[in-house]
């Protein structure tokens, strides 16, 4: 569940959580927090530099003891705090929505090469996007958390992506297409095909990014000329 | 595609237009027989529609015209009455095919294929080139592991780039095929849907790249 939650969102799972992470729920709350830091430096640096922000909002969760448990369940493990630690590499996430594409890449690059972050592992859905059409970048880091004896890391899991592709992917969360038996493989393909559709539209707004780009910075290179022959 | 569609009724009009551009057709439309004359001897169509009874002019002496001077375009009849002397004077004018009013809009999209398929000889559903194939049933554009679905003239723009290999296509004739013969459009519209396909390409791995002639136009080449 991403924040924001309702309060009454918030009393419910908080206590299940507690009682499931017990007193490691803030080295999570830390890596959360550190993650959301990281993002809003990003902001303010290119805001600065590019003069425009490459995202356009970021939303972060610790995943659900409900979920925790499923997940373990699933795979074959105990359901124990020690597992979620140690062998799930999402228990803190973070999704991050760009407007144009090349954001995306430009967000991923940064946050690989910023200090105190290991890079584990990259997955490019975009590139290589799942059956059902989804498509995002999702990196896996490690993040060093302090400690008073040395230091931990927990893995964490940033997935990024455009508004087109986080605005397909909440539409096909919210649709419980699994139900509708003897459908199912036609609504599929019919969901890749919206997807392959937004996708599109998103690399010809890019592309039209680049033309209006490099025809301002052609104006505003002839006005430099112009001036200099006037002077 | 590019089809010319002469029909007096003008709501009758309206809705082939809307269905023929709903499935990537680019259409031109004229309302009676002279126009219709006129546009099928200046345009390069590859299929036209033709109402029987028309005003100026009727449907069938437009195709007598036609075919007199050697316009040998796909040419579909449509009949207001089923009668049979109309059909074969028709055919026997050297009509391709007829459909008799009223008629179900896949029918006619049917009979369409089938003539234009006629006409190509064989003309595959799949164009396949470096490492993407374009499919002409659904417009999808795939490579090994994504693929997109293209907008109706972007579709038609690299339909024409992959059906000619290398050979270069000038911006007036994107232009003419694609957009039609009283467009509206800037000829600057061909260089931005020609951006949309390279980086299409591109984000697929294509092993293809849209090189440009100044001047002159484009050709789809292999990349280096």
């Amino acid at each position: 569940m991403y924040y924001p939650r309702t309060r009454a969102e918030v009393r419910e799972t908080d206590r299940r959580d507690e009682a499931f992470y017990q007193d490691k729920l803030y080295i999570l709350e830390y890596v959360r927090r550190r993650l959301l830091r990281e993002i809003e430096q990003l902001r303010g640096e290119s805001e600065a530099e590019l003069g425009r922000d490459p995202v356009d909002h970021c939303k972060s969760r610790i995943k659900s003891a409900a979920s925790m448990e499923e997940k373990l369940r699933r795979r074959g493990l105990e359901p124990t705090l020690e597992a979620a630690l140690s062998q799930v590499r999402d228990a803190v996430g973070l999704r991050v929505v760009c407007p144009f594409l090349d954001d995306v890449y430009l967000v991923s690059s940064w946050l690989s090469r910023r200090d105190g972050l290991r890079l584990l592992e990259t997955k490019d859905y975009i590139a290589d996007p799942k059956p059902n059409g989804y498509r995002s970048l999702h990196l896996i880091v490690a993040v060093p958390v302090p400690m008073i004896r040395g230091r931990q890391e927990l893995a964490a899991e940033i997935q990024i992506r455009t508004l087109a592709m986080d605005f397909w992917a909440a539409l096909e969360h919210q649709l419980k297409y699994k139900q509708c038996i003897g459908e199912e493989e036609m609504i599929v393909a019919e969901l890749k095909r919206c997807a392959d559709e937004t996708s599109s539209t998103d690399i010809n707004l890019q592309a039209l990014r680049e033309l209006i780009a490099a025809a301002a910075g052609a104006g505003a290179a002839e006005a430099e000329i112009t001036q200099q022959q006037a002077r | 595609m590019r089809i010319l569609i002469a029909e007096d009724e003008r709501e009758l009009s309206a809705a082939l237009v809307a269905m023929l551009e709903y499935n990537h057709y680019s259409v031109d439309a004229v309302f009676d027989g002279a126009d219709a004359l006129d546009y099928a001897l200046t345009e390069n169509y590859d299929a036209i529609i033709l109402d029987i009874m028309m005003p100026k002019k009727s449907g069938l002496e437009v195709l007598r015209e036609l075919r007199r001077s050697q316009v040998n375009t796909p040419i579909l009849m449509l009949t207001a009455k089923a009668e049979i002397s109309d059909r074969v004077a028709g055919l026997d004018a050297g009509a391709d095919d007829y459909l008799t009013k009223p008629f179900a809009m896949n029918e006619l999209l049917a009979r369409l294929r089938a003539m234009t398929r006629r006409r190509s000889e064989f003309s595959p559903n799949t164009l396949t080139m470096g490492r993407v194939t374009l499919n002409r049933a659904n417009f999808e554009l795939a490579g090994e592991k994504a693929s997109y679905r293209l907008g109706n003239k972007e579709f038609q723009m690299l339909e024409m780039l992959m059906a000619n290999p290398g050979r270069l296509i000038s911006t007036e004739q994107f232009m003419e095929r694609i957009w039609g013969y009283d467009s509206e459009a800037e000829v600057n519209v061909v260089w931005v849907y020609i951006s949309y396909l390279r980086k299409k390409l591109a984000a697929l791995d294509s092993g293809l790249e849209i090189r440009a002639t100044r001047g002159v136009g484009y050709s789809l080449e292999e990349a280096q």
